[in-house]
């Protein structure tokens, strides 16, 4: 078996009936929760520390040190998964709500145990009606069984699982934002800190974290944090699933050790670019994240190796003036949400860096006039460069809105929009000024 | 960030309510939600349950929503106007939604939404002029490896938004021959 082949939670997708308790159980689903239900919250925390599980919600964040945050005599705590997937590019969560349902269930009541939570959410993006069906019915049937509810798995613990729709915002997604949501209001993001593990939903800790997370809990449980810290690399455990969509021919989404190099996974895993043609650029983790020229590609699409490995340019915000992401610290790229978008060589990068922007722009809160604004003018300028009618200091100007932006927002979605324009804009510049200059401009213009 | 239109007042039709099915759901979930949180918490679930009973939210079905929970009608307001699938005024029988988020616009988005505008002789957001359809360009549907990727949604049926994926001219001409006829293709989703 080679190390492609080994599964932590895809193995059952595309079964049939892989999303029935019956087929999960058999396929030794449940046994960690069942588990779980008789170790204390201490052991259940120390395996997920040892594991290093980080987030794959976007920004990798160790899960167990976050869990650690829950102040220790917190009388109500509360689990939210983050089921909104709608960061363009990824589509690994759709599969894991749709294949393996219980996987995701089984995951909550083992964090459910560590956090000492009674009561928990699935906030699942409302564009998802399929998913959301599947879901409610491996629900159903968890209840059904004794799984969920009052003494789960007849032990002393117990807990209720509530799904939760959206109604189509990608802020949503972003957490503080979910939570308002979630309390039945605007999905207005609110000020971090506090962060949601001390100040969250109704005012109580709350923990936070993506599907893909919680669905590798159960085997973390299994085979103990240290078998899942192996399979990984350095400070990041286990595989991770990637979605990559673009100009390759096998798209789809891919469970894969965590050493896999952007090339490899062009390459090896996605059959190559269609058409034999070469590739221009990948995002790797979502569009929120810079953009990777093939020079880059072989760095591990690894959270780590992405931030640093000299190998990937710094991100500038003009020629010479590298990006200051604060604390002294450059931006090269990051993980994100492990969406990985390939653009071969036809592809036109002011028309993708416009359609970036433009997401965000529709797309932002408006609660924070730099992104209000600035993500409607970063989309205007954009759109005025990649279809012809660039002008004069056009580049520039857009790298400097872009600058205005990033870090004076209250949610990280104003970065999102900032880091990708600049990264564009470093990477692909003489692209950008020569639409300019071949731009068509009424007669007698500058 | 989007700006909606408000919402234009319509004279009360005398009897209107909302539908039993969602007084069970409200019942269904209501203790799901801490002592005191839980009317504003059904907001979103009640506001979308209303709008698959009437097809739309209007300022009426805002306040019918808002009388049920005991919320004020400018909270209500403000959120249906917040989210992007309430819809405001009353789409057509068929909502065809196009994802041109980039996955979708490397293999041909655009193309495919221009071919649906040109056909049905609408723009962003426009109904074809016999009410039939309703064409909407959105964002990433998490589909992005099978793109271009659309979800059409059925007037008063709206759990059946399957998603169509790989559209190009001959996949999207079939789906709005389909709907034309007054079916949704659910041989070509999935
Ligand atoms: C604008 C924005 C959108 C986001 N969208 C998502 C999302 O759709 N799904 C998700 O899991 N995390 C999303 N996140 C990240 C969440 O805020 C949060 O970090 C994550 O759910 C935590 O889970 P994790 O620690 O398991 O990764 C988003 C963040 C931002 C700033
Ligand atoms: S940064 Fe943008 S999306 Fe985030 S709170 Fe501010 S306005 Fe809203
Ligand atoms: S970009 Fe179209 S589905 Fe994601």
């Amino acid at each position: 078996m080679g190390l492609f082949d080994v599964k932590i939670i895809s193995e059952h997708f595309g079964v049939h009936d892989a999303r029935t308790l019956d087929y999960f159980e058999r396929k030794g689903g449940y046994r960690s929760a069942r588990k779980a239900c008789q170790m204390a919250p201490e052991a259940i925390a120390a395996e997920v520390t040892a594991s290093n599980l980080r987030g794959r919600g976007g920004a990798g964040f160790p899960t167990a040190l976050k869990w650690s945050f829950v102040p220790k005599d917190a009388q109500t705590v509360y689990l939210v998964v983050n089921a909104d997937e709608s960061e363009p590019g990824t589509f690994k969560d759709r599969n894991i709500l749709y294949w393996n349902p219980h996987m995701l269930i089984e995951g909550m009541i083992i964090a459910a145990v560590a956090l000492e939570v009674r009561s928990a959410f699935i906030y699942i993006r409302g564009e998802m009606a399929r998913e959301n069906k599947v879901l409610q019915a491996a629900i159903d049937e968890a209840y059904a069984k004794g799984y969920l509810g009052e003494r789960m798995f007849g032990s002393g613990v117990s807990l209720d699982i509530t799904v939760y729709r959206g109604l189509g915002a990608y802020i949503c997604g972003e957490e503080t934002a979910l939570l308002s949501s979630l309390e039945g209001g605007r999905g207005w993001p609110r000020l971090k800190p506090p962060f949601p593990a001390v100040k969250g939903l109704w005012g109580q800790p709350t923990i936070v974290n993506n599907v893909e997370t919680i669905a590798n809990l159960p085997w973390i449980v299994e085979h103990g944090g240290k078998a899942f810290a192996d399979l990984g690399t350095g400070r990041s455990g286990g595989l991770r699933l990637v979605s990559v969509c673009g100009h390759v021919n096998k798209p789809g989404v891919y469970e894969l050790p965590l050493t896999v190099t952007g090339r490899q996974l062009i390459d090896e895993v996605c059959g190559g670019i269609k058409g034999g043609r070469k590739v221009k650029g990948v995002i790797p983790g979502g569009v929120s994240m810079p953009v990777l020229t093939p020079d880059e590609l072989d760095v591990p699409f690894e959270f780590d190796a992405l931030q640093k490995d000299e190998r990937i340019r710094e991100v500038e915000v003009r020629p010479g003036q590298k990006f200051d992401l604060g604390g002294n610290r450059t931006l090269r790229t990051m993980a994100g949400s492990g969406g990985v978008v390939v653009m071969d060589e036809t592809t036109d990068m002011t028309q993708a860096a416009w359609r970036i922007v433009h997401f965000f722009a529709e797309e932002s809160c408006g609660q924070c006039t730099p992104c209000r604004e600035g993500t409607g003018w970063l989309a205007q300028v954009a759109h005025r460069i990649a279809f012809d009618h660039g002008r004069t200091g056009d580049v520039d100007l857009l790298a400097s809105i872009a600058d205005g932006i990033a870090g004076n927002t209250i949610c990280a979605l104003g970065d999102a929009a900032a880091w990708p324009t600049l990264a564009f804009l470093t990477k692909y510049r003489d692209e950008f000024e020569a639409k300019v200059r071949h731009a068509h401009r009424p007669k007698g213009a500058a | 960030m989007r700006r909606h239109p408000s919402f234009r007042a319509r004279k009360a039709v005398p009897g209107q309510e909302l539908s039993p099915q969602i007084e069970a759901r409200i019942q269904q979930l209501w203790s799901r939600f801490p002592e005191g949180r839980a009317a504003q918490a059904l907001c979103l679930p009640v506001l979308y349950l209303a709008q698959e009973q009437f097809g739309y939210v209007d300022a009426e079905v805002v306040d019918l929503v808002a009388g049920r929970l005991g919320l004020t009608a400018a909270h209500v307001t403000g959120v249906a106007t917040f989210y992007f699938m309430i819809n405001k005024v009353r789409p057509g029988r068929y909502h065809l939604q196009i994802c041109t988020n980039i996955g979708c616009q490397l293999v041909g988005a655009y193309e495919v939404f221009e071919r649906c505008k040109q056909r049905l002789g609408v723009q962003n957001k426009g109904t074809s002029a016999d009410g039939n359809v309703t064409l909407t360009e959105v964002e990433c549907l998490a589909a992005c490896g099978f793109g271009p990727v659309a979800q059409i949604a059925e007037r008063e049926k709206p759990e059946i938004p399957l998603y169509f994926e790989n559209l190009d001219a001959t996949r999207i001409d079939a789906i709005l021959d389909a709907l034309a006829e007054g079916r949704v293709p659910t041989e070509l989703g999935n």
